[in-house]
Protein backbone atom coordinates (compact mmCIF):
# COMPACT_ATOMS: atom_id res chain seq x y z
CA UNK A 1 0.00 0.00 0.00
CA UNK A 2 1.43 3.73 -0.65
CA UNK A 3 0.59 5.53 2.37
CA UNK A 4 0.80 8.92 -0.31
CA UNK A 5 -1.32 8.45 -2.88
CA UNK A 6 -4.99 6.54 -3.51
CA UNK A 7 -5.24 4.79 -6.45
CA UNK A 8 -8.27 3.23 -8.31
CA UNK A 9 -9.58 1.77 -11.35
CA UNK A 10 -13.02 0.74 -12.53
CA UNK A 11 -14.00 -0.75 -15.94
CA UNK A 12 -17.40 1.76 -17.04
CA UNK A 13 -19.44 0.41 -20.14
CA UNK A 14 -19.48 4.25 -21.95
CA UNK A 15 -17.56 6.27 -24.23
CA UNK A 16 -14.06 8.16 -23.12
CA UNK A 17 -16.47 11.19 -24.04
CA UNK A 18 -19.19 10.35 -21.52
CA UNK A 19 -17.25 9.34 -18.82
CA UNK A 20 -15.29 12.75 -19.41
CA UNK A 21 -18.62 14.42 -19.03
CA UNK A 22 -19.55 12.92 -15.94
CA UNK A 23 -16.48 13.48 -13.90
CA UNK A 24 -15.67 16.69 -15.24
CA UNK A 25 -19.02 19.05 -15.80
CA UNK A 26 -20.87 19.99 -12.32
CA UNK A 27 -23.92 18.70 -13.59
CA UNK A 28 -22.72 15.38 -13.16
CA UNK A 29 -20.27 15.93 -10.13
CA UNK A 30 -23.59 16.32 -7.73
CA UNK A 31 -24.59 13.03 -8.96
CA UNK A 32 -22.01 11.12 -7.62
CA UNK A 33 -20.01 13.12 -5.11
CA UNK A 34 -20.48 16.96 -3.47
CA UNK A 35 -23.77 18.34 -2.85
CA UNK A 36 -23.08 20.78 -5.41
CA UNK A 37 -20.35 22.00 -7.38
CA UNK A 38 -19.35 25.65 -9.34
CA UNK A 39 -16.22 24.77 -11.60
CA UNK A 40 -15.67 25.08 -15.21
CA UNK A 41 -13.27 22.09 -16.82
CA UNK A 42 -10.75 24.38 -18.20
CA UNK A 43 -7.32 24.52 -16.74
CA UNK A 44 -6.57 26.83 -14.46
CA UNK A 45 -10.28 27.70 -13.91
CA UNK A 46 -10.78 28.01 -9.62
CA UNK A 47 -14.26 26.70 -8.90
CA UNK A 48 -16.06 25.06 -5.36
CA UNK A 49 -16.98 22.02 -4.25
CA UNK A 50 -20.37 22.27 -2.00
CA UNK A 51 -20.93 19.58 0.88
CA UNK A 52 -24.31 20.23 2.58
CA UNK A 53 -27.26 22.78 1.89
CA UNK A 54 -24.87 25.75 0.17
CA UNK A 55 -27.95 28.21 1.87
CA UNK A 56 -26.91 27.39 5.54
CA UNK A 57 -24.72 28.46 7.75
CA UNK A 58 -23.17 24.62 8.07
CA UNK A 59 -22.17 23.83 4.80
CA UNK A 60 -18.50 23.70 3.49
CA UNK A 61 -17.25 25.01 0.41
CA UNK A 62 -14.17 24.06 -0.74
CA UNK A 63 -12.11 25.92 -3.46
CA UNK A 64 -10.55 23.92 -6.23
CA UNK A 65 -8.45 24.20 -9.66
CA UNK A 66 -8.60 22.77 -12.32
CA UNK A 67 -5.43 21.72 -13.18
CA UNK A 68 -5.82 19.86 -16.90
CA UNK A 69 -8.68 19.59 -18.87
CA UNK A 70 -7.85 17.22 -22.34
CA UNK A 71 -11.03 15.60 -23.01
CA UNK A 72 -11.55 12.77 -23.28
CA UNK A 73 -8.33 11.58 -21.57
CA UNK A 74 -7.45 13.57 -18.50
CA UNK A 75 -9.23 15.52 -16.28
CA UNK A 76 -6.95 16.99 -13.17
CA UNK A 77 -7.65 19.60 -10.19
CA UNK A 78 -6.08 20.15 -6.69
CA UNK A 79 -8.75 21.15 -3.77
CA UNK A 80 -8.36 20.55 0.09
CA UNK A 81 -5.74 23.75 0.59
CA UNK A 82 -6.64 27.19 2.23
CA UNK A 83 -8.82 29.83 0.62
CA UNK A 84 -7.30 32.65 -1.01
CA UNK A 85 -3.67 30.51 -1.17
CA UNK A 86 -2.89 29.32 -4.86
CA UNK A 87 -3.23 25.83 -5.23
CA UNK A 88 0.38 24.21 -5.68
CA UNK A 89 1.97 21.10 -5.12
CA UNK A 90 2.60 21.06 -1.40
CA UNK A 91 -0.61 22.71 -0.32
CA UNK A 92 -2.97 20.96 -1.76
CA UNK A 93 -4.39 17.02 -2.93
CA UNK A 94 -4.55 16.83 -6.52
CA UNK A 95 -7.02 14.43 -8.10
CA UNK A 96 -6.85 13.15 -11.51
CA UNK A 97 -8.77 11.08 -13.76
CA UNK A 98 -7.26 8.90 -16.63
CA UNK A 99 -9.40 7.77 -19.07
CA UNK A 100 -8.45 5.14 -21.65
CA UNK A 101 -10.57 3.53 -24.08
CA UNK A 102 -10.90 -0.23 -23.13
CA UNK A 103 -13.12 -2.28 -25.87
CA UNK A 104 -16.66 -0.27 -26.57
CA UNK A 105 -16.14 0.75 -22.92
CA UNK A 106 -13.39 2.95 -20.59
CA UNK A 107 -10.86 2.10 -17.94
CA UNK A 108 -10.91 4.92 -15.71
CA UNK A 109 -8.52 5.52 -13.40
CA UNK A 110 -8.06 7.81 -10.52
CA UNK A 111 -5.09 9.08 -8.59
CA UNK A 112 -5.67 11.68 -5.10
CA UNK A 113 -1.96 12.80 -4.65
CA UNK A 114 -0.54 14.93 -2.07
CA UNK A 115 -0.82 13.37 1.23
CA UNK A 116 2.63 12.85 2.21
CA UNK A 117 3.40 16.20 1.17
CA UNK A 118 0.28 17.94 2.95
CA UNK A 119 0.61 15.77 6.12
CA UNK A 120 -1.70 14.08 7.89
CA UNK A 121 -4.63 16.38 8.57
CA UNK A 122 -5.35 16.48 4.59
CA UNK A 123 -6.26 13.13 5.03
CA UNK A 124 -8.53 13.99 8.01
CA UNK A 125 -9.93 16.39 5.78
CA UNK A 126 -10.53 14.37 2.45
CA UNK A 127 -12.66 12.29 4.86
CA UNK A 128 -14.47 15.13 6.20
CA UNK A 129 -15.78 15.96 2.51
CA UNK A 130 -17.84 12.84 2.02
CA UNK A 131 -20.77 12.59 -0.09
CA UNK A 132 -24.03 13.32 0.65
CA UNK A 133 -24.58 9.53 0.73
CA UNK A 134 -22.66 8.40 3.49
CA UNK A 135 -23.15 12.10 5.11
CA UNK A 136 -26.70 10.90 5.97
CA UNK A 137 -25.10 8.49 8.06
CA UNK A 138 -23.01 11.21 9.88
CA UNK A 139 -26.05 13.94 10.62
CA UNK A 140 -29.40 10.79 11.30
CA UNK A 141 -27.70 9.77 14.96
CA UNK A 142 -26.94 13.47 15.73
CA UNK A 143 -30.43 14.56 14.46
CA UNK A 144 -32.03 11.95 16.52
CA UNK A 145 -31.03 12.91 20.06
CA UNK A 146 -31.88 16.78 19.22
CA UNK A 147 -35.66 15.92 17.99
CA UNK A 148 -35.50 14.00 21.53
CA UNK A 149 -34.27 17.33 23.22
CA UNK A 150 -37.64 19.28 21.35
CA UNK A 151 -39.88 16.81 22.71
CA UNK A 152 -39.08 16.97 26.35
CA UNK A 153 -39.36 20.56 26.22
CA UNK A 154 -42.29 21.43 28.28
CA UNK B 1 -3.48 14.57 19.59
CA UNK B 2 -1.91 17.48 18.39
CA UNK B 3 -1.75 18.28 14.23
CA UNK B 4 1.94 17.47 14.47
CA UNK B 5 2.30 14.20 16.21
CA UNK B 6 -0.15 13.90 13.49
CA UNK B 7 1.83 15.06 10.64
CA UNK B 8 5.29 12.87 11.56
CA UNK B 9 2.73 9.58 11.73
CA UNK B 10 1.83 10.10 8.22
CA UNK B 11 5.44 11.00 7.08
CA UNK B 12 6.99 8.12 9.50
CA UNK B 13 4.41 5.24 7.26
CA UNK B 14 5.51 7.64 3.81
CA UNK B 15 8.88 6.27 3.41
CA UNK B 16 8.97 2.66 1.42
CA UNK B 17 11.86 1.23 3.98
CA UNK B 18 10.06 2.28 7.31
CA UNK B 19 7.09 0.28 5.71
CA UNK B 20 9.52 -2.66 4.87
CA UNK B 21 10.45 -2.28 8.86
CA UNK B 22 6.99 -2.27 9.81
CA UNK B 23 6.65 -5.45 8.22
CA UNK B 24 9.31 -7.22 9.25
CA UNK B 25 8.75 -6.27 13.15
CA UNK B 26 4.66 -7.18 12.43
CA UNK B 27 5.82 -10.27 11.33
CA UNK B 28 9.06 -11.16 13.68
CA UNK B 29 7.31 -9.62 16.53
CA UNK B 30 9.83 -7.30 17.13
CA UNK B 31 13.51 -6.94 16.41
CA UNK B 32 16.47 -4.90 16.63
CA UNK B 33 18.64 -2.41 14.33
CA UNK B 34 21.08 -5.17 13.89
CA UNK B 35 18.63 -8.04 13.21
CA UNK B 36 16.46 -5.39 11.11
CA UNK B 37 19.89 -4.11 8.97
CA UNK B 38 20.61 -8.35 8.26
CA UNK B 39 17.12 -8.27 6.12
CA UNK B 40 17.63 -4.63 4.54
CA UNK B 41 19.72 -3.23 1.75
CA UNK B 42 20.31 -0.81 3.96
CA UNK B 43 23.35 0.08 6.74
CA UNK B 44 22.45 -0.54 10.95
CA UNK B 45 23.39 3.06 11.53
CA UNK B 46 20.35 3.86 8.49
CA UNK B 47 18.21 1.23 10.40
CA UNK B 48 18.86 2.86 13.53
CA UNK B 49 17.96 6.71 12.19
CA UNK B 50 14.34 5.35 10.82
CA UNK B 51 13.44 3.22 13.65
CA UNK B 52 14.08 7.01 15.75
CA UNK B 53 11.58 8.65 13.26
CA UNK B 54 9.04 5.57 13.84
CA UNK B 55 9.63 5.86 17.60
CA UNK B 56 8.67 9.45 17.63
CA UNK B 57 5.67 8.97 15.86
CA UNK B 58 4.67 6.31 18.55
CA UNK B 59 4.49 3.36 15.53
CA UNK B 60 7.06 1.39 17.26
CA UNK B 61 8.08 1.15 21.03
CA UNK B 62 11.92 -0.13 22.63
CA UNK B 63 12.62 -2.16 25.13
CA UNK B 64 16.29 -1.75 26.68
CA UNK B 65 17.96 -5.64 26.53
CA UNK B 66 21.38 -5.74 26.84
CA UNK B 67 23.76 -3.26 24.77
CA UNK B 68 20.52 -3.57 21.89
CA UNK B 69 17.27 -2.40 22.14
CA UNK B 70 14.62 -4.60 21.48
CA UNK B 71 11.96 -2.71 19.15
CA UNK B 72 7.94 -3.71 18.48
CA UNK B 73 5.63 -2.32 16.74
CA UNK B 74 2.28 -0.01 18.79
CA UNK B 75 -0.54 -2.35 16.54
CA UNK B 76 -3.17 1.08 18.14
CA UNK B 77 -0.95 3.47 16.40
CA UNK B 78 -0.15 1.31 13.41
CA UNK B 79 -4.34 0.40 13.03
CA UNK B 80 -4.67 4.24 13.25
CA UNK B 81 -2.39 5.24 10.44
CA UNK B 82 -3.83 2.14 8.69
CA UNK B 83 -7.55 3.18 8.66
CA UNK B 84 -7.26 6.70 8.28
CA UNK B 85 -6.21 6.07 4.35
CA UNK B 86 -8.58 3.20 4.37
CA UNK B 87 -11.61 5.21 4.63
CA UNK B 88 -10.78 7.22 2.26
CA UNK B 89 -10.06 4.65 -0.41
CA UNK B 90 -13.23 2.99 0.76
CA UNK B 91 -14.66 6.91 -0.19
CA UNK B 92 -13.46 6.57 -3.55
CA UNK B 93 -14.79 2.92 -3.93
CA UNK B 94 -18.06 4.15 -3.77
CA UNK B 95 -17.50 7.38 -5.20
CA UNK B 96 -16.32 5.47 -8.61
CA UNK B 97 -19.18 3.01 -8.60
CA UNK B 98 -21.54 5.83 -8.74
CA UNK B 99 -19.45 7.51 -11.45
CA UNK B 100 -20.03 3.90 -13.56
CA UNK B 101 -23.39 3.66 -13.00
CA UNK B 102 -23.91 7.25 -14.19
CA UNK B 103 -22.48 7.23 -17.63
CA UNK B 104 -23.58 3.56 -18.37
CA UNK B 105 -26.68 5.50 -17.84
CA UNK B 106 -25.98 8.06 -20.19
CA UNK B 107 -24.16 6.01 -22.98
CA UNK B 108 -27.55 3.73 -22.94
CA UNK B 109 -29.79 6.67 -23.15
CA UNK B 110 -27.65 7.42 -26.27
CA UNK B 111 -27.12 4.12 -27.82
CA UNK B 112 -30.98 3.89 -28.01
CA UNK B 113 -31.29 7.02 -28.77
CA UNK B 114 -29.22 6.42 -32.23
CA UNK B 115 -30.69 2.99 -32.88
CA UNK B 116 -34.62 4.52 -32.75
Amino acid sequence: MEFGSIEREIHVDATPEVVYEVVSTPEHLRGWWPDDADLEPVPGATGTLTFGDGTSPDATICPLTVVEADPPKRFSFRWVYEEGEIAAAGNSLLITFDLVSAGAGTLLRMTETGFRERGWEAALLEEQYNDHVSGWDYYLPRLAPYVAGLVQTP
Amino acid sequence: MSVTVDDELWSAVGDPIRRRMLDLLLTDGGGTATTLSERLPVTRQAVAKHLGVLDRAGLVHATPSGRERIYAVDEAQFARAVAQLASVGAAWDARLRRIKRIAEAIQLTRDNRTDT
